[in-house]
């Protein structure tokens, strides 16, 4: 008889979800400190950012790693060129110019970074190539050629190490003097985009927009007493707890959104690369950004449990972060260590290494080379980007890497909610 | 002009279905403590329909009996009803029910109707009927040409009242109200007995606290009096408060010209001393408290005299609870 729709449990539900995140959003924005909380993240992250950019901008040094620019003789012709032509590198009546046809001098700059790492060829496993001609000289013996006994002259070799590592062999005076520059801003790029991530936007922004504005989500409004209004009403107090979480994620959601898609175009437009915009570093800044809000999700619903628990259940927090400090450091240099399993940030940091892992899946290959550097390493950038750059921890592949460590992530919101809601629901409120 | 008194409100409450042959409110036994504090002992009490003011000093019981019915603290012993339900484990009753808590904080940042109108949607409503309902209670207790003006702007009274619309909202059948004229002007006193007894004439069980006598005497006759944590009587107030006319009492009178208000209210036969404390406080003194009650705005008012404070620093709920405990309250 009726032309509208049943009222059915489910969409009153959604009314009462609806209202009362609704509340709880425009509650937080009213507040000041809700506002000073979120401009002093977004100002530590873009200070960081600004030494990022400075990091992108500046002239690198130019590292002649080989030695063969100079000119030891000093009859004109630079070491390399001298050693190109077989001419005696200490005698100064001995050079290339002597021969016949007489060689002209090159400029010294000719042979700094003159043999640089060969990028495409290392990623298939070996073969660097010998750009300036220094391994495979005539007056080179087979042997001398192939120092790294694979059968090849004159080339590099990448292998897998015995923990999983990347081993870099090489015939001498292949890619001996690589482009510094060139090295040290990818790399540092790839450090700087792996620590803004895991230490600035999955810990400290994970951890501090929820330790300020979610752990009074309850607590708050019992101390107060205005939690009469909503205790009056029909809805169970599991429920309060659930949507006043929604609300908060409301606006910490949008705004972790916002800002770490600002640094992904800053440093996309900024970072190393012939493109305009590095894309792809997408993939590492979207799993940056999934560990982000689950992080958040997750502490948000723990706070919020700790203050329903205690009064003062800020200080109940401050342990906990320090905890979680502990295992974010540790994840650096043991991401498969067990003691992660009992943290959060161990599971976010799985994300993010997951999505660093299959977006660049040649960051192993890139922090060797650099350590090795030629044989002069390592070269700028290298140990920078070793610190921040970690295997993925499960012992499995990328994907489910992710996929299991976000369903343990959304576990442990959920547990910490029910709990929660378990223990909101057993308290007498005055 | 009238308020609408139609309530036609309660779109979009919830499936809840009650059980209409238990009694709305019903206490059987309850005991409540707080570690070795006793707040309420014993208590067993059933209402259904009309006003109802729960007397009781500070500390007496009062806000503990309405937390119980409000399923905020669970009872140390005996049983709490409320449409049959226990209100500590299922908070669906409260779809029939209007709470005014007594606690002071508001959310000051919000609207009175963004705050009736966000509670309304808590009953299941959508936000165009939250809205409406809203509005409608906000005429309903004469605030609907301030309700888009912030609470924390508000005067005590007026966010009282902002606080019962709230708790009219959904249309409730049981009203509860926390000493909701403490710290009123006179104004809004009128106004919120006015929207009380209304309430009452259309049929709802209300539950009112307070602990000043003269207050609850102008809402209802029907009382119950809780004296520490227990519950002393239950009945008409004018059958006991007859005979504590007899006891003497003290008005306290606050205003510019006391001393010219003083000369007119010597003449009543009712009063037997006046003195000042201080230049503008006169204090009175008479064996029949009711009649110059009744009284005296009259004398004021032909006087011409101003006043700006009335009340009975004796609290003669203290001589009632001393009557009715034989003096040893």
């Amino acid at each position: 008889m009726s032309r509208e729709r049943p009222n059915s449990v489910w969409r009153s539900l959604d009314r009462k979800a609806m209202a009362v995140a609704e509340f709880t959003l425009r509650q937080q924005r009213k507040r000041l400190s809700t506002w000073v909380v979120l401009g002093v993240a977004m100002l530590a992250m873009g200070v960081l950012t600004m030494f990022y950019v400075d990091a992108m901008v500046r002239d690198y040094d130019a590292v002649d790693n080989d030695g063969d620019a100079s000119d030891f003789d000093q009859d004109g012709y630079p070491n390399g060129q001298e050693r190109l032509y077989g001419t005696d590198i200490f005698d100064s009546t001995d050079h290339p110019g002597l021969l016949d046809p007489p060689v002209a001098p090159d400029d010294r700059s000719v042979w700094v970074n003159e043999d640089d790492f060969d990028w495409d060829s290392l990623a298939e496993g070996s073969y660097g190539v010998d750009d300036d001609g220094d391994c495979d000289r005539e007056d080179r013996t087979a042997s001398q050629k192939d120092d790294n006994r694979n059968g090849i002259p004159c080339d590099i070799a990448v292998s897998t190490g015995l923990f999983g590592n990347t081993v870099v062999e090489t015939d001498g005076n292949v890619d001996e003097d690589p482009d510094d520059e060139a090295y040290a801003k990818e790399a540092s790029h790839r450090a700087f985009v792996l620590a803004i991530g895991k230490f600035g936007f999955v810990f400290l922004l994970g951890i501090f927009i929820p330790l300020f504005m979610a752990t009074g989500l309850i607590r708050d409004e019992m101390t107060s007493g205005t939690m009469h209004f909503m205790l009056a009403k029909p809805i169970a107090r599991t429920e309060v707890f659930l949507y006043r979480i929604l609300g908060f994620l409301g606006i910490a959601w949008p705004y972790m959104i916002g800002l770490v898609g600002l640094v992904a175009v800053i440093t996309g437009f900024v970072g190393p690369g012939d493109a305009i915009f590095r894309w792809q570093d997408l993939g590492v800044w979207l799993s940056v950004l999934l560990a982000a809000l689950f992080a958040v999700l997750v502490y948000a619903n723990l706070f919020c449990l700790l203050g329903v628990m205690w009064k003062h259940g800020i200080v109940l927090a401050l342990p906990f972060a320090a905890w979680e400090l502990g295992m974010i450091l540790t994840t650096l240099g043991a991401p498969d260590a067990a003691i992660l399993r009992f943290s959060v940030i161990g599971w976010a940091m799985n994300v993010v290494d997951a999505g660093a892992a299959m977006a660049w899946s040649d960051t192993g290959l890139l922090i060797a080379v650099g350590m090795w550097g030629g044989g002069n390493g390592p070269l700028e950038g290298a140990e920078a980007l070793r610190i921040f750059a970690s295997d993925t921890g499960l012992g499995l592949a990328p994907l489910p890497t992710m996929i299991v460590s976000l369903g343990v992530l959304l576990f442990q919101a959920a547990g910490c909610w029910f709990l929660g809601g378990a223990l909101f629901k057993a308290k007498e409120i005055d | 002009m009238m308020p609408d008194m139609s309530q036609q409100g309660r779109e979009g409450s919830s499936d809840w279905t009650p059980d209409t042959t238990a009694p709305i409110v019903y206490l059987n036994g309850v005991s409540k403590s707080y570690g070795r504090i006793h707040a309420l002992s014993n208590i067993t009490l059933g209402l259904s329909g009309g006003v109802t003011g729960i007397l009781g000093l500070n500390g007496a019981g009062k806000s503990t009996l309405f937390k119980l019915l409000m399923g905020k603290v669970r009872p140390s012993a005996g049983e709490v009803r409320i449409f049959g339900e226990d209100p500590w484990k299922n908070p669906a009753p409260y779809a029939r029910v209007g709470f005014v808590p007594e606690h002071e904080k508001m959310h000051d940042w919000m609207t009175a109707l963004e705050f009736v109108a966000t509670f309304a949607r808590l009953h299941g409503m959508t936000k165009p009927q939250a809205e409406k309902e809203a509005l409608r209670v906000l005429d309903f207790v004469g605030l609907s040409d301030v309700a888009n003006k912030e609470i924390g702007r508000f005067s005590k009274g007026m966010r009282q009242r902002t606080k019962i619309a709230h708790a009219l909202v959904n249309d409730p059948d049981l009203i509860v109200l926390d000493e909701p004229l403490q710290g009123c002007d006179p104004l809004a006193r009128t106004t919120i007995m006015n929207v009380i007894r209304e309430l009452g004439k259309l049929g709802r069980t209300v539950l009112v606290s307070s602990h000043i006598l003269s207050e609850i005497e102008r809402i209802t006759e029907q009382i119950v009096i809780v004296h520490h944590g227990k519950l002393v009587a239950l009945g008409n107030l004018h059958a006991i408060r007859d005979r504590l006319d007899q006891i003497p009492h003290t008005i306290r009178l606050v205003g510019d010209d006391v001393k010219h208000l003083a000369k007119d209210i010597l003449d009543h036969p009712a009063v037997y001393g006046l003195s000042f404390p201080s230049s503008d406080e006169l204090l009175i003194q008479t064996y029949h408290f009711g009649a110059l009650h009744a009284e005296l705005p009259g004398i004021i008012v032909r006087g011409e005299h101003r006043v700006r404070e009335i009340d009975n620093p004796d609290d003669d709920l203290e001589s009632l609870l001393t009557y009715l405990t034989g003096g040893g309250a």
